[in-house]
């Protein structure tokens, strides 16, 4: 194992090549360019392919022509960059196409701060194309390390549902510098959890319209199945239809083979001090759980009922974790309030939900605090762009 | 007596708070110590400041924000004047070539290193400002051990080595007397 002060960044593109990638296209974007960087000078190293494109929509078209080459693929951009990746994203979900997709957030909305941090793609991420009638897998690590590790799950993930997988970190993390552990050979990768899947060639036939299974080998351009790739509806064979009955079995998988599978990352997640039935569970993901990490354990030290649940698996939203009647608090890098709406959702009528949103910097462990003892107290929070009273 | 330990850079574009906070980093990775070091950065041109933010800690890391810096480096006024209520029980170490005027209210311990004028003075320009606030810092942060900051200083920079040495050694010395004082009060 070696040890490096480096950013996450750095981690992610060495994650990404112990997972197996051997292909990235991308346009550069602060607070990811480093990451194209090092894509451009770490591949060549290792018999893999960078390509720069033209922008975002070609550069994951780049993508989806490399993995049906063969190659385990990857992008990474930030918000700007990610809304351009719509159309190319829609084919890959359509053709079922094994992809890993990083979107570094940053304060928006449009350009926003280059060098600030921003969580607000959750539904973005959610829905990056359009037409619906899929169900998306979507990551988020809240550190340097743990984002190389979930780079290499969604290489795994991507590889068994055969689909795209989207890695919401934000500009905290890819741009921060931390100490960082990067496996040297194998053993040490299982000692660190990493487990990774083989690229396997699709024998066809190349659609499995009505089924929810898994594992079924992606498309590889030459192997006994042509050229068939496609934005339409196709058939079993990859044809194109324009039938509503091939449509609903279309449909059906691209849902299906996600939902019913979720347990295989619905055990991304991280509770701490949730033994003892807190009064107040704090909802996050990403670079603010660590803040708010350090204020539940010193609320705690002051006689305060609260826990953390981080939230690593986005989505499918995990709504199990939301049964029990309590108060919630979501903190998030935004004003506007995205993870909160679906707390609300999958909490239910019975509990309270309310939202901590900071706009282009974390919250700070005294603020956190203080409106943990308000929540517990019943009393007004402060305004901070949405306010669920006011609703 | 809290496990971890802050420091704050701040400054505009170009003076190396980036690579301050990233010669520091690596010396403590190589001593051992867990990291994080945020950066926060707009773009020059717009407007945008800089900022390092590090914690180095024997545990694990959780909130990588530098909230109660232990050590505050202040590169320019505006910096000074954004973060200086942060700092606590802590220092600022400021460079009057940019901190022009101090907030004598404080309760703090400030202690003025003219990182700018001694460069210019010693090797005919600023660039080496840096290194030599690098010297003041190893001499004062007790965590750090010199010898692996200058390592750090010569991996991470790859030119000059000669002159950042002297940098480094002159910055080293260059709080004196009070460098005991500031380390003893913490």
């Amino acid at each position: 194992m070696k040890r490096y002060l480096e950013t996450g960044n750095f981690a992610i593109t060495e994650g990404a090549i112990l997972a197996g990638c051997r292909f990235f296209a991308g346009y550069p974007i602060t607070p990811a360019t480093e990451l194209a960087e090092a894509m451009s000078f770490r591949l060549p190293q290792v018999g893999g392919m960078y390509i720069q494109g033209e922008d975002e929509c070609a550069a994951l078209h780049l993508c989806i022509g490399g993995a049906l080459g063969g190659y385990k693929a990857m992008t990474a951009t930030s918000g700007p960059g990610f809304i351009l990746y719509a159309d190319p994203y829609g084919w890959a979900i359509g053709c079922e196409i094994p992809l890993v997709v990083l979107n570094s957030g940053r304060v928006g909305p449009v350009s926003g701060i280059t060098g600030a941090p921003g969580q607000g793609e959750f539904y973005l991420t959610r829905y990056p194309t359009q037409g619906g009638n899929f169900e998306t897998i979507v990551l988020a690590p809240n550190s340097a390390q743990e984002a190389m590790s979930v780079i290499v799950e969604s290489f795994y993930l991507a590889e068994r549902f055969r689909t795209p997988v989207t890695v919401l970190a934000d500009q905290l993390i890819t741009d921060g510098f931390e100490d960082i552990s990067v496996p040297e050979n194998e053993g040490e990768m299982k000692e660190m959890g990493f487990r990774t899947w083989p690229r396997k060639i699709n024998k066809g036939p190349v659609f499995y319209p009505s089924t929810d299974e898994i594992d079924i080998p992606p498309v590889v351009l030459g192997h006994n199945t042509g050229a068939l790739c496609s934005d339409w509806t196709p058939t079993e064979e990859g044809y194109d239809i324009e039938e509503v009955a091939a449509h609903h079995k279309h449909a059906y998988r691209l849902i299906y083979k996600v939902r019913n599978h979720k347990e295989l990352f619905n055990n991304l997640y991280e509770k701490n001090f949730m033994d003892d039935d807190p009064e107040l569970v704090v909802v996050s993901y990403g670079t603010p759980s660590r803040v708010v990490n350090t204020a539940v354990k010193k609320a705690r030290q002051n006689g305060l009922k609260v826990g953390a649940l981080r939230l690593i698996n986005l989505w499918p939203f995990p709504d199990e974790h939301f049964k029990k009647k309590t108060k919630y608090l979501s903190v998030e890098l935004n004003w506007d309030g995205q993870l909160v709406r679906e707390v609300q959702r999958a909490a239910g009528k019975d509990s309270e939900v309310h939202f901590m949103g900071s706009c282009g910097d974390l919250p700070t462990v005294a603020d956190l605090i203080e409106t943990f003892e308000k929540i517990l107290k019943g009393q007004p929070l402060k305004r901070r762009g949405w306010e669920l009273e006011e609703w | 007596m809290s496990t971890r330990t802050e420091i704050l850079a701040s400054g505009f574009g170009g003076q190396g708070v980036v690579r301050l906070g990233q010669i520091l980093g690596e010396a403590a990775v190589k001593q051992g110590y867990r990291v994080s070091m945020l950066k926060s950065h707009g773009t020059e041109m717009r407007g945008g400041y800089v900022r390092s933010q590090i914690v180095l800690s024997k545990e694990p890391i959780d909130s990588p924000m530098v909230e109660s810096p232990n050590y505050f480096v202040a590169l320019s006024l505006a910096a000074y004047k954004a973060f200086k209520h942060l700092v606590k029980d802590g220092i600022i170490l400021y460079d009057p070539a940019f901190v022009v005027e101090i907030d004598k209210g404080l309760a703090c311990v400030q202690r003025p290193v003219p990182a700018k004028d001694t460069s210019v003075e010693n090797f005919g320009r600023p660039v080496f400002a840096n290194t030599i606030m690098l010297g003041v810092l190893s001499s004062i942060v007790g965590e750090l051990d010199p010898d692996i900051v200058l390592e750090s200083i010569l991996h991470v920079i790859p030119k000059y080595h000669e002159e950042n040495k002297r940098a480094f050694e002159i910055g080293y010395a260059l709080l004196g007397k009070s460098a005991d004082e500031v380390l003893h009060k913490r």
